[in-house]
């Protein structure tokens, strides 16, 4: 699969290294996305026992700090467990068979209740990020608890949620890797 | 290509294995505090994902959703083996464990989770020769 590289030389310097084949990035972007999604985990947890242990102020973690995290891993959840064929093929087929609809851009149902599923996954993922900065705004800088040990238990919220958003992100573009790979196996 | 003798590969690892408990458990008894323990079972569980739900893959690629079940192994993979890095550092910044109990757990742990799967791969070897 080395085309261009190797057999048909269009550029005057070769790389020194072989660009990883598709199912090794496909392989190592799905690892990344776990670890991704851990950081941001354990991110919280940090906050909520830091809270318990050595906190000296009067700020605790408690369960609205929770809230925005579940939000971002329901979404994730609700994203990555769409069949992702179901998204743009129907719309390629066509309905049924019906050449004017499919035409006119018309969707299947299931095409439809997957875009919707897809759009509610991706607003839960958007909620939740959105969610832990209300959550910094509102509980720590609003009631003026700027100093450090205390904010980053609020900045520790925003950053696992970033990290689940980005795990998300990066789960979903790794698939999709493949999917191009096998579209090019089957033909 | 250097040719090692199995059982000399074997007798390696299994050093390295007990150097990383060893590591794990002193990082515990030194302190008398036993929290790092937990390090532990999270490397032993990690490889697991990964050996069951990568068997599923083999049934036949053309099939559209095989393909990921053993995303969701490395997914886990991915998840645990950074749990195992990440317990430490917590119990550190929670001032539950000393930093030398935390440099030594993480240590340990990332010897056991190396050992079983430079272990996986050396089996995996064997059955490609045969």
């Amino acid at each position: 699969m080395d085309v261009g590289t190797h057999s048909e030389r269009l550029f005057k310097f070769n790389l020194p290294f072989k660009l990883p084949s598709s199912t090794v990035l496909r392989a190592a972007g799905v690892y990344l996305s776990g670890i991704l999604y851990s950081v941001g985990f354990w991110f919280l947890v940090d906050a909520s026992i830091y809270s318990k242990t050595v906190n000296a102020s009067i700020v605790h973690v408690t369960f609205v700090d929770w809230i925005p995290g579940i939000c971002s891993s329901l979404g994730m959840f609700v994203v990555n467990s769409i069949d992702k064929n179901r998204l743009f093929n129907d719309s390629l087929n066509g309905s049924g068979g019906g050449g004017l609809s499919s035409f006119n851009g018309g969707l299947s149902s299931t095409s439809w209740y997957a875009r919707l599923i897809l759009f509610f996954g991706f607003s839960l993922l958007a909620g939740g990020l959105a969610g832990s900065v209300v959550v910094l705004v509102l509980k720590f800088l609003m009631k003026d608890f700027n100093t450090y040990p205390t904010l980053g238990m609020g900045v520790a919220n925003v950053v696992c949620n970033s990290c689940i958003m980005l795990s998300c992100i990066v789960l979903w573009i790794s698939q999709n890797i493949e999917d191009e790979y096998s579209y090019s196996l089957v033909l | 290509m250097i040719t090692i003798n199995p059982l000399s590969k074997i007798i390696c690892l299994s050093i390295i294995l007990a150097f990383g408990f060893l590591l794990i458990v002193l990082s515990c008894a030194v302190y008398n505090n036993w929290r790092p323990l937990s390090v532990i079972g999270i490397f032993l569980v990690a490889p697991i994902p990964n050996a069951v739900f990568g068997k599923l893959d083999n049934n036949d690629f053309m099939n559209e959703s095989t393909s990921s079940v053993p995303d969701f192994g490395k997914f886990l993979t991915g998840f645990l083996v950074l749990s195992g890095l990440a317990l430490p550092l917590m119990l550190y910044h929670s001032l539950l464990i000393t930093r030398n109990a935390m440099l030594m757990s993480m240590g340990g742990g990332f010897l056991v989770y190396l050992t079983i799967i430079t272990f996986g791969t050396f089996f995996h070897e064997e059955d490609d020769e045969f």
